[in-house]
């Protein structure tokens, strides 16, 4: 059997399901589940957020899941369930934007996969944030580059010392 | 040869098909893709930002392309600026 489910969700369609993932995780070999859930927040860098579209190429998407799962087998061990789901479209506050869930026999490895596919999915997945203001303005969220050059340029700036780093608060 | 681009994010509005359509030399790199998409932008869609194609990366369906990787031929590309999901 897979012990990996990667999704898109569109939210016309379906809200993403916390119980289902941990749901997907559980395994009787298994004694901890650490489990993920980003939701649409009311504010972002002091405006009233009233709503979020997500924007993904989901065929590439769907392939980088699935790279992040098999990444965090190789650091935590084979006894994993991994359930990685992003939703896309429209989303209302509250909406889930994002559901991660790792079951492993023991929590340290739980939480460490965890961690691991979260922070690679804001980090690395081909996924696009539009944020929507009550005032009627919107704005795409400025993001990491996939560019490997990018990197480049930016290491070589914080080797000397540059502070426009892209400090991965987000 | 013919080179379709999605384009997402931000750059999703510099054409309302969702996509630009550019003639690139055969054995052209993804380099070259580049600085053909960016002369494109800045003539057809002035709107949008054309410094985030530099931080933007190109992608297959399958892997993302970098710089030094050769145009593939009949494949759709996609080009995708700096990512912010979650």
């Amino acid at each position: 059997m897979d012990d990996m489910h990667v999704a898109v969700v569109e939210r016309k369609v379906a809200a993403l399901d916390a119980a289902a993932a941990i749901e997907f995780v559980s395994d009787p070999r298994f004694g901890g589940i650490a489990v993920f859930v980003g939701r649409v927040r009311d504010h972002n860098l002091g405006r009233v957020v009233t709503g979020i579209s997500y924007d993904l190429f989901e065929p590439l998407a769907l392939r980088i899941f699935r790279a992040i799962g098999e990444r965090a087998r190789a650091e935590v061990g084979d006894s994993l369930k991994l359930y990685i789901a992003h939703a896309k479209g429209e989303l209302g506050l509250g909406d889930l934007a994002v559901v991660v869930a790792a079951g492993t026999p023991h929590r340290d490895e739980a939480f460490r996969a965890c961690r691991l596919a979260i922070e690679a999915v804001k980090h690395e997945a081909p996924i696009w944030k539009q944020e929507h203001y009550i005032d009627g303005d919107s704005a795409w969220s400025e993001g990491c580059s996939l560019c490997e050059e990018q990197h480049e340029m930016q290491r070589a700036q914080d080797s000397h010392g540059g502070t426009a780093g892209h400090g991965h608060d987000h | 040869m013919n080179v379709r681009i999605a384009l997402y994010g931000a750059l999703r509005e510099a054409d309302p098909r969702g996509y630009v359509e550019l003639e690139v030399p055969p054995g052209s790199t993804i380099a070259t893709l580049r600085e053909l998409l960016t002369a494109h932008l800045s003539e057809h869609a002035p709107a949008v930002n054309v410094k985030l194609v530099r931080i933007s990366a190109f992608a297959s369906d399958e892997e993302i392309l970098h710089n030094h990787r050769t145009v593939p031929e009949d494949v759709a590309l996609a080009v995708l600026p700096p990512v912010s999901g979650g």
